[in-house]
């Protein structure tokens, strides 16, 4: 950050003296962009072969998650044609 | 002619709808402690099955998947027009903030622009918290910390200390003729949100907050893993 121009990055400005929805804001925003995990991550050192099955792992669970989800709204649709019209 | 309209819909069955669809996740990987050894072994082998069941199933259900894929199809396009919409008003009340920052070099507070109002940096650690305001030429008004109110060892730790060293620099620095303060916070301690809440409480006016925790890209080497 040192190298850039200093308040205009992550920086979110307080509106109507509401402290707390601007913290919030900015921790949701950091948190979508993977900052805070990128530094939780980085306390330790974490070797090659740990990242690699990091990966490999989340790989396989935002497949996993995105299936799920594509089945859930599937069994969960309401509005379709009636299957026994006329019957 | 029996109405054969059950015998078509049950052969038109989506695999989606199928118990062993989708398969259940591999588990997560094991931390420092359990990995090496024989453990690590059975888990890495563990892994791989789970992948191939997942290339497996995804093979298999390919073709009932297309003909499943052209009914959604139409669905999905539903779907991504509401969640744009449904973004487009997310987005708004975001950008909202975006104006307020580009309007930031006309807004006045008691009279001085954005750049001229004092700055408290909260260095937050994950065993203290300090707490520095400073003028926009780095002249110090305030420094305070959790061990200069009298706090020691893991108490420090803390986010009631974090907020009692915020009340202290407040006070410090209001006497000092500070009223309104931006704040730039380092680290991700428990006295990040604390300090702040406690710069309120003492009577300064925050305006904004400024994210200044340092990411390398991919500079030094951090220590090593905590095996517990």
């Amino acid at each position: 950050m040192a190298n850039h121009l200093r308040f205009i990055g992550r920086t979110v400005m307080v509106q109507n003296g509401n402290v707390e929805a601007a913290y919030g804001a900015l921790n949701r925003i950091l948190s979508h962009d993977g900052i805070i995990d990128d530094v939780k991550r980085r306390r330790y050192y974490e070797k090659p072969c740990r990242r690699r099955q990091r990966l490999a792992y989340e790989a396989c669970r935002r497949v996993y998650n995105a299936e799920m989800a594509r089945k859930l709204a599937f069994v969960s649709r309401k509005n379709r044609q009636d299957p026994w019209l006329g019957c | 002619m029996p109405r054969d309209g059950r015998r078509h819909l049950s052969s038109q069955r989506p695999s989606c709808l199928a118990v062993t669809w989708p398969p259940p996740p591999p588990p997560p990987p094991r931390t420092a402690r359990a990995t090496e050894g024989r453990r690590g072994r059975a888990m890495s082998a563990a892994l791989a099955v789970a992948r191939q069941r997942l290339l497996g199933a995804a093979r298999g259900g390919y073709n009932a998947a297309l003909r499943h894929g052209i009914q959604t199809g139409v669905q999905r396009l539903q779907d991504l027009t509401e969640k744009v919409a449904a973004k487009e008003t997310e987005s708004q009340s975001l950008t909202d903030l975006g104006p307020l920052i580009l309007q930031r070099n006309s807004m006045r507070w008691d009279g001085k622009t954005y750049e001229e109002i004092p700055i408290a940096h909260i260095k937050a650690t994950y065993n203290n918290t300090h707490i520095q305001v400073v003028s926009f030429d780095n002249m110090p008004f305030a420094r305070t910390s959790c061990g200069t109110e009298g706090f020691q060892n893991a108490k420090k730790g803390t986010a009631i200390a974090a907020q009692t060293a915020g009340i202290a620099a407040a006070v410090k620095a209001r006497g000092k003729g500070v009223f309104h303060v931006r704040v730039m916070v380092k680290g991700l301690g428990p006295g990040r949100k604390a300090a702040i809440k406690g710069l309120t409480m003492g009577g300064l006016e925050v305006i904004s907050i400024t994210d200044n925790t340092p990411v390398p890209h991919n500079g030094c080497r951090p220590r090593k893993a905590r095996r517990m």
